[in-house]
């Protein structure tokens, strides 16, 4: 019985054996699958819990917190998604699933992402700014077209131009517009497309999936599309989004057909508009004649054309007030003149010439005793002065200190008041009241009151 | 005025018909301006009424421009 029964594994051994039996296989150490996501549930630690499926078959999902950080998209249900993991076994639940590592969209999610990106790139690079689109002539002689030679996209546009503008000539340049060499040719086509002295460029193709339009997403056709000097419509038929090249065009058609009815006018359209022109010239000549002869009515009614003689009269009117001025101004300038003289001469000067040589020299007379008492009074305050000073000076005389008795030494002229400017045998001056001595030092010795 | 391409005489015209509007045009040259005016708009009214249509072109590989007819391509 215990012998039986020591067959009987435990479930978490065989889970754990299954287990290892998954990590010991290297085939399922590193497995890439592709399929739909369904299930899916975002844990709240990070972890992300789904299934992948496809038409017949299913498999769980795990992808850890740390992987999941790197995600270049937000997981949905629906999604196709090709993912690298490994295969081992969740002993607890006696299930095996995918430990997802990496894990991206496939195809036209991946598709989603590149545009996003480059349409953020080119817009953060001003490419889709307003200031860059070129206008789109009114009246093109000459349009190019860059598409390919056969299918909707190019019968649509000249058959709408043929109906509209026939009048415009039209230069196809073909370029394929799907698959990988789509994009190189249209970016040679454009380039072409510039030698030509063409109005404007319609660039595009008729509606498809989003791999179908795929070239009209790349970066180097957005670029020739804004390196272009001829503004460019561009028409890729689809619906909802817009291409990358919509966005960088100078003007955006959603279909070629549109394209085409933007790039020209209509015929009729044309004509409405040269007649208005026309009406606008005639009612311009009509207004300015009119307007002219009622301004020539006008001045014929005038009172001067009427009364020619009016004319004259005011001329002779004119005349007569100059002459009245005229004379006024002359009598004026005599009398002031005669004023003038007048003054002249009954100035006193002339009655008496002696009385006011009089009348001068006694002025002279008093103005010279007065100068006199002026100089004699700074004299005599600056003998004053000069006393004064005299008296500090003798205060201050050394001559008056020799006559109390007192000597000046000097020698060689410079007054001694130190023995230790003197050396012995010295020659040294001696100044008295009266006199002087010249002496020779025999003996310097300090001296004390 | 012969030579004059359809685009040319129409805005030609445009242009009369701006300076002319603009008000400051001496009656002389005004008038002129208007014959020269209602010529461009017969000029252009004819192109449109009487012009064959144009022959489109598409650019060979070789560079060189040869008729293009859409009909003939798609047999």
């Amino acid at each position: 019985m215990i012998a039986t029964e020591e067959k009987y594994l435990k479930i978490s051994d065989l889970n754990e054996y299954i287990k290892t039996m998954f990590e010991e296989n290297t085939f399922l150490r590193r497995i890439y699958l592709r399929g739909e996501i369904s299930n899916f549930k975002n844990h709240t630690r990070g972890h992300l819990y789904f299934t992948l499926k496809d038409e017949t078959s299913r498999i769980s999902a795990i992808m850890f917190y740390n992987n999941a950080l790197s995600l270049q998209f937000k997981p949905e249900d629906g999604m196709n998604v090709l993912v690298t993991g490994r295969i081992s076994c969740y002993p607890a639940q006696g299930t095996y699933q995918i430990y997802v590592e990496k894990m991206e969209m496939d195809g036209i999610g991946n598709l989603y992402i590149e545009y996003e990106k480059l349409k953020k790139k080119l817009a953060s690079e001003g490419l889709f700014d307003k200031r860059y689109k070129k206008p789109i002539p009114k009246y093109p002689k000459k349009i190019g077209i860059i598409t390919a030679s056969t299918g909707a996209a190019i019968r649509d546009i000249l058959s709408t131009i043929k109906r509209r503008y026939p009048i415009c000539e039209t230069i196809l340049f073909p370029s394929l517009v799907q698959g990988a060499s789509a994009a190189p040719e249209i970016v040679h086509q454009i380039k072409k497309a510039n030698e030509f002295d063409l109005d404007v460029i319609i660039c595009g193709r008729g509606g498809g999936s989003i791999e179908d339009l795929w070239a009209f997403n790349e970066e180097m056709v957005a670029r020739a599309i804004f390196a272009s000097k001829i503004p460019i419509i561009s028409a890729v038929g689809h619906e909802v989004d817009f291409t990358i090249a919509d966005f960088v065009a100078d003007l955006r058609a959603p279909t070629p057909t549109g394209a085409a009815e933007m790039a020209v006018p209509t015929k009729l359209d044309t004509l409405n508009y040269i007649n208005e022109k026309k009406s606008r010239l005639k009612n311009y000549i009509g207004n300015t004649i009119n307007h002219k002869n009622t301004k020539l009515d006008h001045l014929k009614n005038n009172f001067i054309l009427k009364n020619p003689m009016a004319l004259y009269e005011l001329k002779e009117q004119k005349l007569d007030s100059l002459l009245e001025q005229a004379t006024k101004h002359i009598k004026n300038k005599v009398t002031e003149s005669e004023n003038s003289f007048f003054l002249l001469k009954n100035n006193s000067i002339w009655k008496d010439p002696l009385r006011m040589y009089e009348k001068n020299k006694v002025s002279l007379e008093t103005s010279k005793i007065k100068a006199t008492n002026l100089i004699k009074n700074i004299l005599e305050k600056n003998k004053h002065k000069e006393e004064m000073m005299i008296n500090t000076l003798k205060l201050v005389n050394p001559l008056n200190i020799l006559n109390k008795g007192y000597s000046l030494v000097t020698k060689e002229e410079k007054i001694i008041k130190d023995k230790e400017e003197i050396n012995i045998e010295d020659k040294i001056n001696i100044k008295l009241s009266k006199g002087e001595l010249i002496a020779v030092v025999k003996e310097k010795k300090e001296w004390k009151i | 005025m012969e030579n004059l391409s359809f685009e040319q005489a129409l805005e030609n015209l445009e242009k009369i018909v701006q300076e002319l509007e603009s008000g400051s045009t001496e009656l002389e040259r005004a008038i002129d301006k208007y014959t020269e005016a209602m010529k461009l708009v017969k000029f252009c009214s004819d192109k449109l009424n009487t012009a064959t249509e144009k022959v489109n072109k598409i650019l060979k590989e070789n560079g060189e421009l040869v008729d293009f007819s859409i009909e003939e391509e798609n047999n």
